[in-house]
This record gives structure tokens, C-alpha cells and sequence, in this order.
């Protein structure tokens, strides 16, 4: 479901969005802040993400446990 | 054309306006351009001392009024009146006519007289409350003492027979026989009682006694309810005492030191029935104080009441008119056009606005001389003025804590709305919590209104800033859900990506590893709630959180290094841009944005054997050892990483020296033409031509006209000196661009820092 690519996918997703809150912000003189805000948003929300699915993309270590229940060891 | 309008991006244009107001209308004017909130006022009586300047007589008598005001408000507080409170959104204060305002500075002045002498009465007459109180007491305890006392006259006498002048005891006895009433003034013996506060009982009767050695007999009780002291109006316990003791001399001496321990001596017949008449006497007076006393409380309470209904818009009003002339004190005065001159800053895009208001001054003053506001140019730096909705008003005040950018620049508060609130729920990163700050912040938001009104101090604070907890809380839903936390517990939103590998024969308590469910799957979004609770997820975490720390703390500089471009640009200065920003931007990005890329690489790659190579010992080795290598990450490293390093370094001469030479340069090639900076007080007068005739300061350029008295030079001066204009001097830009420099380091020692910890973790 995901994969590598994921990032590449999202990538475009947030410059998609970006582009609309680029061209759709509220006209007027607050119009700079709410560009700013938005696209900032959207990529700090991206950066945020991304790094989160590559760090786990090609793990070097898994997790390891040893107060697991029976019941739990297949879920 | 359709004019530009002011963004929150910079600070608004400004203008420096000159006013020209006529004398009767100033305070009016000032008035409401004060309302307006867009004028800056310069100082144009610099040179005068506070005392000298116009309007002082006025601030003073406004001075006095706030005093006053002040006086009714602790008064009120000390007799527990609520002032009423004013609601500046529902009632607004017309601006008041001089006549009322004087009127109110007499009302008050009058009032103060009234609440002052009712003050003056009421603590006199609680004094003498207090010593009637007092002698009551005595009377009572020192009764008890005379009435046990009479009861063993004898015993007393036969006491003092035995040890004393055997002589006189026939006298004595004579005389006191067949008394009639038996007194304690047949055997000689006077006394003294009064009052003392409790705490000074144990020196007092060590005074008594060494002074008078051992001849008195002191007998003292303790008043069980604590006596009000009417100077400082506390509760002071206190004793009563009665001293018994020989003759006149000794007895006078028992008052005087009674009297400097600051004991109350009062008076208290030794006759039973003289004394109960003395009870009587005193409870009436006690009686007669206390009614009068209750009356001049009621009095001045309902006077206190009646002024706290208006005080408050008193204090505002007063400090409105104070302000008012404070202003109307930078104002020059002319005094054969009977006008006053005001230089302001105001915002270029208001000025019709300012236009209008002036005008509608005049009109509803009548006057038929205009107001005139006229531009005028000018070489100084306008002031940073920018405008703020609720919104970003505590943005902006976080940024303004830090410092405030010079007018024109970029408004730092842009980025500040988003990466502020992001970077803290970076921190904060829980789902759970984050949803109840979110409600909070919305809960203000939604009453709005009504919670304006709370003065509790760090409920206000909190309200104040409101919507920065309102981004804040948002984020801090989405770095919770990325950081699958809710309340300390994970969301099993999506597949996991690990399943637990079960060696044959498991029992409870043994160690169990997770391996891949699927190959190429990746939990999709936030960290697998398989590490929840996992012996290594901390392991996992550090490594995941301290890279993420590199990467948004390097996204988060390169961004708004990218604003120094965009200034120089404004500003159209070249130099900033191939002096500061071009080289300061290479050389981050060879250091920091070449690990950011190195640990993207590294997260891409699958690594043999578990282990990858260390990057923070590729930074260190990058640095010490340039071309070696503790373990590959790909092809070609080493020259790659000299290559940059090389490009690094060669920029620090750069950043070092390039924009103070070129300012040197520009300098230099300016002079070199003749021209001057107009800061730089030369003389321009065409009085020039008398100075003796020397050159000297031509070349000098620095010659203070302020030693000179010719007028058509002090003119110009007078209008440069007030501000301070850079003379080129090198060091000086020297210095100010190795501060900048160094600049660039702190974030590589955070990253090495971070990158330490990292390192320790995985």
C-alpha cells in the first residue's frame, strides 16, 4: 500500500494544493498571509511525513519485545 | 492607477508630514489623531528641558487631578467599595472640552478636601475610641485589684510592719486604727495604673525594679480582646497594670517611665463608688464617640460610593488630557503665527485619512484657518509601523520580543504564524492532549467576547494569545497522529508493518522479534504501532526524531535565508546579495544541506548486514580528515566531500571580506568625485565664504557646525543632528560583518550536537 513512491505521490498532492491556495486565497491585503500560511502549512506537514516513511521504508532494526501476552503474539 | 496597499509582508510606507495647526484647536487635533492611532510625533524642543516646554503648567495640574483620583481609589480600597468598572466596548468617552476637564480637576479637589477631613476626624475619633476603651479596662482590672486588695489591708500592713522602722509603727497604727474606711493612702502608699502593650511588660517591670530597687508591688492583668492601635490600625494586645509603691518622688518616677515605655496612664480613683461613677462616666462617653464615629464611616463611605460610580472614567479621561499635552509639548510654537508646527510620521496610505480628520476638526471648531499638512522629504529612516489584525497580533508581538526589522524588510512574523505553533507541536506531538488544547483554544476563540473581560492575570495571558495555542493545538493534532500518540497510547489506524517472528516452543516472559509482514509495504502514514511499547522502541525513536530535528531545522534556515535575498532585492543592493546571501547560502548547503541529503540517501537504501554508515562520523572525518572515509555511502565520496568542503571554506574569506571592501571601494570612488554624504556636517552656507578662508574642513568633511554660530549653518544642522548618520567608517563595518559571519556557525554546533545523540543511539 505504501511504498517508496508514496513520497513522490504526495509530493504532488501538496503541490497541487499549493497551487490552490496559491490562486484561491482571499484577495485583499491579507492575501500574502494566507498564502504563506498555507503553503507553508502543506509543506511542513509534507516534510513531516516523508521523513517519518523513510525512516521506516528500509528499517535496520525491528522492534523487539518481551512482556508480550500469548493471546496478542499473532495480532 | 489603484494605489498599493500596505501588506503585512513589510511595514507600511511612511511619510513625514509636517502639520500646521492652528493654536486654539491644537489639543482637539492631537485629540483625534490620538483616536486614530497612526501618527508618530517627533520631538521638535529637543533642546528644551522638561520644565521649559509649553504645556507644562497643564501636564502639572493634570498631575495633581491623578493624584487625587488616585487618593479616592485607595481610599476606596481600603474601605472595601468596588469601583465600578468601565466597559470601554459599550461606552465610549467623548472627547471632553477643556472646560470639563477643569471642571472635574476642581471637583476632585474639592472632594479630596471633603474625604480628607472626614479621614482626619474619623482617626481622631477613633483614637480617643481606643483610649476610652482602654481606661475601661483599667477601671475594671484595677478594680478587681483594689477590691482583693481592701480585703487584706491588714496583712499588707502587718507585712510591711515587721521589716520596717519599728519607730513609726505607733504613728501608723494611730493613725489607721479606727479608720473609717480602710485605704491604702493611710499607709503611705500611692499608685499608678494604666495600660502597656504585652510584649514590652517583661522590660518595663525590669526597668521598674532595678530603678526603684524591689520597692513597688505591681500587679497586672491581661485584656483578653486585642485593642486597635489607630496609627497603624493593627491589633495589639495589651496589659493592664497597677504599681503600688511609697511616696510622692517614687511614684512620679513610676509615670515618667511608664511614659517613655509608651504605657497609657490614666486615672483611677482608689473609692469604690467614685470609681463606679468613673465606669459609668466613660462607658457613656464611650457611647457617644462610638455613634459619631459610626456617622463619619456611613458619610464617608456614601461620599467614596458616589465617586466610584465615575472614577474610572475619570482616570481615563485624565490620562487621555495628559497624554494629549504631553504630545501637544513636542509641538514648536509659533508664536507671531499663533500656530503650532508638528512633524509626524504617518503612513503614506492613511494620509487621506489624516487629511479628513484635521479637516473635520476645523469644521466643528468653526475655524476658518485650515489645518495644513504638507510632506516633506527626508533622508531619515522612517519608523517600522505594521498593522496587525487579531490574528497575527501575538505573532507579531513574539517577534517584536526579539527585535524589530528595519523598515521595509520583511515582516519575520510571516513565516513565525506557521513555523512556530509547527515546531512546538513537533515537541508536543500527542493526539490526545492536543484535541483538549484544541477545544480550549477554539472555546476562546468562540467567546471571544465575553472573555475580554477577565482581568485574572494568566487567564488573560492565555487569551491573549489565543490563536497562536489555536495553530499550536492543530499542529499538534497532526504530529500526534504521525507520532501515533494518543495519550501516551497508539492508534492502530492501519496494518502494521512487522509481525511478531514466534520461535517454536515460546513461553510467556521470552523475547520476541518482529519481522516484515510484507516486503516493500510501509506503514503509510506515522510510526507503526508496532514499536509502541517495544524493549528498543526509544532506540528507534531517538535515531527517527534527531534526523527529523536535522531536516526540518535545515529546511526551516534555508528558508528564511532566502528572505535576505529578497531584502537585498527590495533594497537594490547587489552587495548583500554577492556578499552575504549567495555565499552564506553555499556555504550551508555544502555542510548541512549535504548531510540532509545524505540522510535522505541513507533512509533510501537498504543496508547489508544491518549496518549503514555513520554520518556523523562522515561530518567529523569531512572536516579533520578530508578524503578519508570510516565506511562508503556510495561512489565517489571522498572527492565529492573535499570538493565541498574546499567550495565551504572558500566562502568564509568571502562572506569575510567583500561587502566592507566594496563599501570601501563605493566610498572611496564617491569622495574621490567630490561628492559627500549629506549626513556629514559640512558647511553649505553661503557664509561660507567669510570663515578665514580656510579649505581645511573641506577635506576634513567631519567639522562640527555646531561650533559655529552663523545662522544659515545652525539651520541645517539643527535638522541632522537629532539622528545618527554613519559616517564610513571601516572597522566599524568590519566588525558588523564578522558578527554576520559568525553567524552562520551556532546551527552546526546544534546539528553536531543532535547528530551526537543520534550517534549514541543507533
Amino acid at each position: 500500500m505504501a511504498n517508496g513512491w508514496s513520497i513522490f505521490i504526495g509530493l504532488a498532492v501538496i503541490v497541487t494544493m499549493s497551487a490552490a491556495a496559491w490562486f484561491f486565497s482571499p484577495k485583499g491585503e491579507n492575501q500574502v498571509l494566507w498564502r504563506s500560511s498555507l503553503i507553508l502549512t502543506f509543506v511542513s506537514c509534507y516534510l513531516m511525513w516523508a521523513i517519518t516513511l523513510l525512516a521506516q521504508l528500509h528499517p535496520m532494526i525491528e522492534p523487539r519485545r518481551s512482556d508480550i501476552r500469548e493471546n496478542y503474539l499473532h495480532h | 492607477m489603484a494605489p498599493v496597499r500596505d501588506t503585512p509582508f513589510r511595514s507600511a510606507d511612511m511619510s513625514m508630514v509636517q502639520l500646521y495647526i492652528s493654536n486654539e484647536i491644537g489639543r482637539e487635533v492631537v485629540n483625534a489623531l490620538g483616536e486614530l492611532g497612526l501618527v508618530q510625533f517627533r520631538d521638535l524642543n529637543g533642546d528644551l528641558s522638561a520644565f521649559q516646554r509649553a504645556f507644562t503648567q497643564d501636564i502639572r495640574r493634570l498631575d495633581n487631578a491623578e493624584r487625587q483620583l488616585r487618593f479616592f481609589h485607595a481610599q476606596m480600597e481600603k474601605a472595601g467599595i468596588p469601583l465600578r468598572k468601565l466597559d470601554l466596548d459599550v461606552d465610549t468617552l467623548a472627547p471632553p472640552s477643556t472646560s470639563e476637564i477643569d471642571e472635574l480637576a476642581e471637583r476632585s479637589q474639592s472632594l479630596e478636601q471633603r474625604v480628607s477631613s472626614l479621614n482626619d476626624s474619623y482617626e481622631t475619633l477613633k483614637k480617643r475610641e481606643v483610649e476610652l476603651t482602654e481606661w475601661r479596662w483599667v477601671l475594671r482590672e484595677a478594680g478587681g485589684f483594689f477590691d482583693r486588695a481592701h480585703g487584706n489591708v491588714d496583712e499588707i500592713r502587718a507585712s510591711t510592719d515587721n521589716d520596717d522602722a519599728p519607730l513609726l509603727q505607733d504613728i501608723e497604727h494611730n493613725n489607721s486604727a479606727a479608720e473609717v474606711e480602710r485605704s491604702f493612702s493611710g499607709m503611705n502608699i500611692g499608685f499608678v495604673a494604666g495600660v502597656i502593650a504585652r510584649d514590652r511588660v517583661a522590660p518595663f517591670e525590669r526597668i521598674l525594679w532595678r530603678t526603684l530597687r524591689g520597692n513597688l508591688y505591681m500587679n497586672q492583668a491581661e485584656i483578653p480582646e486585642p485593642l486597635v492601635d489607630p496609627a497603624t490600625n493593627e491589633p495589639v494586645f495589651k496589659n493592664v497594670f497597677v504599681i503600688f509603691a511609697h511616696g510622692k518622688e517614687i511614684l512620679a518616677k513610676i509615670r515618667k517611665i511608664s511614659e517613655s515605655m509608651s504605657a497609657e496612664v490614666y486615672n483611677v480613683d482608689e473609692n469604690s463608688d467614685l470609681r463606679r461613677d468613673q465606669v459609668h462616666e466613660v462607658n457613656a462617653r464611650l457611647n457617644d464617640v462610638q455613634n459619631v464615629l459610626r456617622n463619619t464611616q456611613q458619610t464617608l463611605e456614601a461620599e467614596l460610593t458616589q465617586i466610584s460610580r465615575s472614577l474610572a472614567a475619570w482616570m481615563v479621561l485624565i490620562g487621555k488630557e495628559k497624554a494629549v499635552y504631553n504630545t501637544l509639548n513636542l509641538f514648536s510654537y509659533d508664536r507671531a503665527r499663533r500656530t503650532l508646527i508638528a512633524e509626524a510620521w504617518v503612513p503614506t496610505h492613511d494620509l487621506p485619512l489624516i487629511r479628513s480628520t484635521l479637516q473635520d476638526v476645523n469644521n466643528r471648531a468653526g475655524l476658518s484657518v485650515p489645518s495644513i499638512v504638507s510632506e516633506i522629504r527626508t533622508n531619515k529612516t522612517p519608523p517600522t509601523y505594521l498593522k496587525t489584525n487579531k490574528f497575527t497580533e501575538a505573532f507579531q508581538t513574539i517577534v517584536n520580543a526579539y527585535g524589530t526589522a528595519t523598515y521595509q524588510e520583511v515582516n519575520p512574523a510571516i513565516p513565525v504564524i506557521v513555523t512556530f505553533p509547527f515546531l512546538f507541536a513537533v515537541m508536543f506531538g500527542d493526539f490526545g492532549h492536543a484535541v483538549i488544547m484544541l477545544s480550549g483554544a477554539l472555546a476562546m476563540i468562540y467567546w471571544e467576547k465575553p472573555l475580554k473581560k477577565v482581568t485574572f492575570e494568566l487567564f488573560a495571558m492565555v487569551y491573549y494569545g489565543r490563536y497562536i495555542a489555536l495553530v499550536m493545538a492543530a499542529f499538534s493534532v497532526y504530529t500526534g497522529l504521525i507520532y501515533n500518540d494518543v495519550f501516551s497510547k497508539s492508534m492502530t489506524l492501519f496494518d502494521s508493518q512487522w509481525k511478531w517472528k514466534v520461535p517454536p516452543g515460546w513461553e510467556v516472559g521470552q523475547a520476541v522479534t518482529a519481522e516484515p509482514t510484507a516486503p516493500g509495504y510501509t506503514y503509510p502514514f506515522g510510526v507503526d504501532w508496532r514499536w509502541h511499547g517495544a524493549d528498543n522502541d526509544l532506540l528507534f525513536m531517538n535515531s527517527y526524531k534527531m534526523k527529523m530535528s536535522i531536516i526540518l531545522g535545515w529546511a526551516h534556515m534555508t528558508y528564511s535565508l532566502c528572505f535576505a535575498y529578497i531584502n537585498a532585492r527590495h533594497f537594490k543592493r547587489p552587495v548583500d546579495i554577492w556578499g552575504n546571501f549567495v555565499p552564506g547560502m553555499i556555504f550551508f548547503q555544502s555542510i548541512f544541506g549535504y548531510l540532509v541529503v545524505c540522510i535522505i540517501y541513507k533512509w533510501t537504501q537498504v543496508w547489508p548486514g544491518q549496518q549503514g554508515p555513520g554520518l556523523l562520523n562522515m561530518l567529523i572525518y569531512m572536516f579533520l580528515q578530508p578524503g578519508t572515509l570510516d565506511k562508503q555511502l556510495y561512489r565517489g565520496q571522498a572527492g565529492v566531500q573535499k570538493f565541498l568542503l574546499f567550495f565551504a571554506v572558500i566562502q568564509v574569506p568571502i562572506l569575510l571580506f567583500l561587502k566592507p571592501l566594496y563599501l570601501r571601494w563605493e566610498h572611496n570612488h564617491a569622495r574621490a568625485k567630490g561628492y559627500r554624504g549629506l549626513g556629514e556636517q559640512s558647511r553649505v552656507s553661503a557664509l561660507d565664504a567669510d570663515d578665514e578662508g580656510d579649505n581645511g574642513h573641506a577635506v576634513d568633511g567631519r567639522r562640527h557646525s555646531a561650533v559655529s554660530d552663523d545662522e544659515g549653518v545652525a539651520m541645517i544642522a539643527q535638522d541632522l543632528d537629532d539622528e545618527e548618520h554613519e559616517e564610513f567608517d571601516f572597522s566599524e563595518v568590519m566588525i558588523h560583518q564578522v558578527i554576520h559571519t559568525i553567524g552562520q556557525f551556532p546551527p552546526f554546533v546544534s546539528i553536531c550536537h543532535a547528530g551526537k545523540a543520534d550517534a549514541n543511539s543507533v
